[in-house]
């Protein structure tokens, strides 16, 4: 009991040195870890928002590619219009031809598809049912091109699908 | 840290979002869009699809593409919506054993909490891949009408998918905690919800930290879609009238008329016009035949005026009309509006709610994913809660960081304040750069200091200026005096100048460089804003008559150089061109002062070519230089 009270006296005395020296190393942890931490936040920042950027700059003229295709539809349509014969036709489609080059150097490619080969609703959209010499569930034919931006499809192929013979 | 998924599992799309650094973001789903379509198919190679996929084989699978289930969700067969909807569902519906509803898909029956689990399985599963983590928990949206048996069904619907569903919440009061409204008190608050195939208002009330739905209402058979189809069928009527071809039959046709259409509506949100411009659309015996019409905002109002009148008599029968058909309440005691749902970015609709409410509605959220991100806002309280800390938000609001309220200038030549520490950059910060003499043989240069957004330095208020001095005689540009702002986080601004020749340097420390008083801080924006013509003006001036007088430094130093290569001819044109803009330079003619030195610079040139043409590679003409900072 008088060991406890002595000790208990004992202890005041150094106490407040020793408080104030472990708040101050308290403290001074803390904001260590805190500028630590900005820190690695801002650096952190950087690679991610350099990143952002790269995505960015490859996908975000996405929405233009889009129009861009609305343009192409109307060309095709345009030069399935044209008899073969028409000397307009074939300049036209190399016009065609040049945008497609300038816009598949921007990542932009033509999505192939082949009547007779099954239908794939991962680059594929179904708009219709017709009978055709395909087997059923496969396409039939193709409606609208389908095109990929650096691999993501940003618009599927249009196909009818097969409803086999009649 | 586990991370608690927010996902708004929507009737026709759905979408998912996340606490991430601090920050509340909508997670992509893996064909890299925000938003997933709420479908579920079996295809007919006993494939399961789910989302976008099974949306684009719908058409030619309908029986088995499953849409909507939202609609059935936890609700009895004999409900009569159920009977509603069963009139245009494409797959079948029958009586389960327990009285509520099941859904065939391929050549199974299921039930709709295990169509939505399929739905959700997808996000989770994309969530995961998108994060690089395992996600678990999840809280999951519902409207507020939804009972007490479609919430279960809803979140039987999380757990089948593998989910802790932590938290079923009402999707107004997520866009609630999206805007932050859970931090008001005592307010009353209206949710106009304009989805694409719904379209549902709350009344909510806001006490204590709790969000009280007083009431809902709404149409679930009102939405975006019949806005889109309004537009084609008045495409598609006014063609016939032009042309006298009905386009209705032709599904490519349509098809294009239906995404022309689209863009046509978005683009009128902003612009007062659109063009639909579809050439080649279909053809007759006389050939191919066009589609272009031009289609105004006046036009698109008055074809959906029926529906935006119809939703505002909705809500205001929901706030006003008595409980518990309404919440019983005035238009005036609601306090704030919130507007959910894409179609809500049509003016015509946030003017037509402005008006009810006569105030303006909150709109800063994306309408499409605002629920989304209230979810995960709902998840990070719970996940804070879990962890025993504050939420990202909160902590991040702990070290609070200062922000310089104006640009900290330096005066650089004829008057210009130059900004070194743009206004708003948060503190502590500091920038270098490095500053030049405006003569010859200069060998001081004063460092003065100023604050504000006029561009002239005697319009904004000096904070100090001190010399710098003892640089050694150069010609003019060629000293460098390095400048330093450094403010700390306590808005003490310390500049230093060093001469990087001598390393001689000077500094001054100003303490109050972001203490000014609000007063002061608005007056002197308004006077920015006020002045910012004129002051534009007096930029222009000055910078052209500092760029006439580098022009003339250079004529004077390029003849002294040149000696006698240069004819006689043109020295008497160079020179007589320098007094020209010696002359015009004093006077207020910007046109005079451009035109002047552009016609030295010409000559200037002439020069140049002459040396190098014919002198050889050793000779040197006039060196191009670039405008100095000088100080």
């Amino acid at each position: 009991m008088s060991d406890t009270e002595h000790n208990a006296g004992a202890v005041p005395q150094e106490e407040p040195q020793d408080t104030a020296a472990d708040e101050c190393r308290r403290e001074r942890d803390e904001y260590l870890d805190g500028w630590k931490r900005a820190k690695a936040d801002l650096i952190n920042y950087k690679r991610e928002e350099g990143d952002r950027i790269a995505h960015a700059m490859k996908t975000g003229h996405e929405r233009v590619m889009k129009d861009v295709i609305a343009v192409l539809d109307s060309m095709d349509l345009g030069l399935m219009s044209l008899a073969d014969d028409n000397s307009a036709k074939k300049g036209m489609f190399l016009i065609k031809a040049q945008l497609e080059d300038s816009l598949k150097r921007h990542g932009l490619e033509r999505i192939a598809v082949e009547a007779g080969e099954m239908f794939d609703p991962l680059k594929h959209e179904a708009v219709g049912m017709m009978e055709s010499p395909f087997p059923e569930g496969s396409v039939a034919e193709e409606v609208e091109r389908g095109y990929s931006l650096y691999g993501k499809v940003v618009r599927p192929c249009r196909v009818r699908v097969s409803k086999g013979h009649s | 840290m586990a991370k608690i998924l927010g996902i708004d599992l929507g009737t026709t799309n759905s979408a998912m979002a996340v606490m991430e650094n601090g920050e509340l973001r909508v997670l992509e789903n893996n064909e890299g869009n925000r938003t997933t379509p709420s479908i579920v198919a079996m295809s007919k190679s006993n494939e399961r699809l789910t989302g976008l996929l099974a949306k684009r084989q719908g058409v030619v699978n309908p029986q088995n593409t499953v849409s909507s289930v939202k609609r059935l969700i936890g609700r009895k067969f004999s409900d009569p919506e159920v009977k509603r909807d069963a009139a245009w569902l494409s797959y079948a519906i029958k009586e389960s054993a327990q009285g509520g509803v099941d859904v065939k898909m391929g050549d199974r029956w299921y039930t709709p909490e295990e169509i939505s689990a399929m739905i959700l399985q997808k996000m989770k599963l994309d969530a995961e891949a998108k994060l690089g983590q395992p996600v678990n928990d999840a809280v999951i949206t519902v409207p507020a009408y939804f009972d007490d048996s479609q919430r279960q069904a809803t979140k039987n619907a999380g757990e089948i998918a593998g989910f802790t569903v932590r938290r079923i919440i009402n999707e107004p009061t997520a866009a609630a905690l999206a805007y932050g409204m859970n931090r008001k008190k005592n307010e009353k608050i209206v949710v106009y919800d304009f989805g694409g195939g719904t379209f549902d208002i709350s009344v909510l009330e806001i006490a204590d930290n709790t969000v009280e739905v007083r009431a809902t209402g709404g149409d679930t058979h009102l939405g975006g879609d019949d806005f889109d189809k309004r537009i084609i069928e008045f495409l598609v009527s006014e063609y016939k009238k032009q042309e006298g071809i009905d386009i209705s039959k032709d599904s490519l046709a349509i098809q294009r008329l239906k995404e022309a259409a689209e863009r046509a509506k978005h683009e009128l949100s902003t612009a007062m016009e659109s063009e639909i411009n579809l050439p080649y659309i279909t053809s007759d015996a006389a050939g191919p035949k066009h589609f272009v019409m031009k289609m105004t905002r006046a036009k698109l109002e008055d074809l959906v005026r029926d529906l935006i009148d119809h939703s505002i008599a909705l809500v205001r029968e929901t706030v006003t009309a008595a409980k518990p058909k309404g919440a019983g309440l005035q238009i005036s005691e609601i306090d704030e509006v919130l507007l959910v749902g894409g179609q809500t970015r049509m003016p015509a609709i946030q003017e037509a709610v402005k008006k009810l409410f006569n105030k303006e509605p909150h709109k800063g959220i994306n309408p499409d994913e605002v629920v989304a991100i209230g979810a995960a806002a709902q998840g990070e309280i719970l996940s804070a809660k879990d962890e025993n800390r504050k939420t990202e938000g909160e902590v991040k609001d702990i070290l609070l960081l200062d922000v310089t309220p104006l640009s900290l200038s330096i005066e650089t030549l004829g008057g210009v304040a130059t900004p070194m520490i743009q206004k708003n950059t948060t503190i502590p910060t500091a920038k270098t750069q490095v500053f030049s003499t405006a003569a010859d043989n200069q060998t001081s240069v004063e460092v003065h200091i100023g604050q504000g957004e006029r561009p002239m330095m005697s319009d904004n208020k000096t904070l100090a200026r001190f010399i710098l001095d003892g640089i050694p005689p150069s010609p003019r540009g060629v000293p460098q005096v390095e400048v330093t702002f450094d403010v700390d986080a306590n808005g003490i601004l310390n500049v230093s100048a060093k001469d990087k020749a001598t390393g001689k340097s000077q500094s001054v420390r100003i303490e109050a460089s972001t203490s000014l008083n609000k007063e002061e801080i608005e007056r002197l924006k308004q006077e920015a804003a006020a002045h910012a013509a004129e002051d534009e003006k007096k930029r222009e001036f000055i910078e052209a008559k500092n760029q006439a007088e580098s022009a003339v430094y250079l004529a004077e130093k390029g003849l002294k150089d040149a000696g006698d290569k240069v004819p006689q001819e043109l020295k008497d044109s160079v020179n007589a061109r320098v007094t020209r803009v010696k002359e015009v330079k004093e006077k207020e003619d910007l046109e005079a002062i451009k035109t002047a030195t552009q016609e030295l610079t010409q000559e200037l040139q002439k020069i140049g070519e002459l040396l190098y043409n014919n002198k050889g590679p050793d000779a040197k003409g006039p060196e191009p230089e670039k405008p100095e900072n000088t100080a």
